[in-house]
């Protein structure tokens, strides 16, 4: 049987669960539940989110390519994260701001959360606060937000080369981007 | 004092690059996080007032559906909540405490926790996602939105880091 997979509503919540459950346990070991580490990146100090949010991104599209082409699993019917570009310029933008001032982003807030850091359930009620924000002035935002659409337009399929070319150039970028924060990180410890 | 007994970035970052490639092939889409705060918001908002709610109509999509809280991310939202306590607990990591910059008094801190709260949950819904719906999700698929966001993000952030010095150090 080809993936993704079909389940009833009631499996496919527990299943939910489940990956959510490895979702976060990851996300606090990998230390994304501590605004100190979540942030440091903004201020050249620590590079864990970078590090582990690439090498995940790798993983995975490594992975998910690796499955189409093997075709155990139907790209056809993965439902592709949809591109607006503006909007998604504009929010990104906006995001990186209230990701610094709060120093969490919702999955790392939750995280935090759980770690007992009170100043994240701030953050969260703070988050809601915004997304009635965002419905409230939606008669305004619509035009914007519904602007520029590609669909599920991809880097390869849009630049037109095989994926795994981009996959390739995006692991040296990756190992390059490492082996920098690496030495960076090493030179600022002898130096302190 | 906490422990900082973290496991290497690059070893969580292959554990949560899993996670997503199985929810890929399990679930067919990727993991998300902030959908779930709004969909909450507006089945709170439903409960005080229904009118003022079916006024809004950014929230129907969430609300004109059977059951609104019997939703995926909703879902693995609350499981990312009791694997992080775990991760919290076994590591000795967990302690209440209410975390901030070395400098800076509890009231600013809670102002900041609350004002960037309302920039990510607003910036979000414009972006159509966060950190984990579009960049990590959408990066790993190499939508063209996963990657649009990351870099405006990370330059957003560099910028604005230089002007606040003093949030954080």
């Amino acid at each position: 049987m080809t993936a993704p997979l079909v389940f009833s509503q009631n499996a496919s919540l527990l299943i939910a669960v489940i990956l959510g459950i490895f979702f976060g346990m990851f996300l606090e070991r990998g230390g994304l539940g501590n605004p100190h580490k979540l942030t440091g990146v903004f201020y050249l100090a620590d590079f864990t989110v970078p590090k582990v949010m690439f090498t995940a991104i790798l993983v995975a599209a490594f992975g998910l390519y690796l499955l189409s082409d093997l075709k155990l699993l139907d790209m056809e019917r993965v439902w592709i994260v949809p591109t607006f570009f503006w909007p998604q310029i504009a929010g990104g933008a906006l995001f990186g701001i209230g990701f610094l001032i709060s120093g969490y982003c919702p999955g790392t807030a939750v995280a935090g959360f759980a770690s007992g850091r009170l100043d994240a359930l701030v953050t969260m009620i703070g988050i809601g606060a915004g997304s009635l924000l965002f419905a409230v002035l939606y008669p305004f935002v619509e035009g914007f937000y519904v602007s520029s659409g590609m669909g599920g337009a991809t880097l390869p399929k849009i630049i037109g080369i095989s994926h795994w070319f981009v996959i390739a150039f995006l692991v040296v970028f990756a190992a390059g981007m490492f082996y920098f924060m690496e030495w960076f990180e090493r030179r600022g410890r002898e130096q302190s | 004092m906490e422990k900082n007994n973290f496991w290497s970035p690059y070893i969580a970052g292959i554990g949560l690059g899993l996670t997503l490639l199985a929810t890929f092939y399990i679930a067919g889409w990727g993991l998300g996080a902030s959908s779930a705060f709004s969909l909450l918001t507006g089945v709170g908002i439903k409960d005080i007032s229904p009118e003022y709610a079916s006024s809004l109509k950014y929230f129907s999509q969430y609300l004109n559906v059977e059951s609104p809280l019997m939703n995926w991310v909703l879902f693995e939202v609350g499981g990312l909540f009791i694997g992080a306590l775990a991760g919290a607990l076994l590591s000795g990591n967990f302690r209440l405490r209410f975390d901030k910059g070395e400098k800076m008094s509890p009231v600013t801190r809670g102002m900041t926790a609350f004002t960037g709260g309302i920039i990510i949950g607003f910036s979000s819904r414009l972006a159509r996602g966060c950190t984990s719906g579009v960049a990590l999700s959408g990066g790993a698929q190499m939508a063209v939105a996963g990657w649009i966001f990351v870099i405006a993000m990370f330059v957003s952030g560099f910028i604005a880091a230089a002007f606040l010095r003093r949030l954080w150090s």
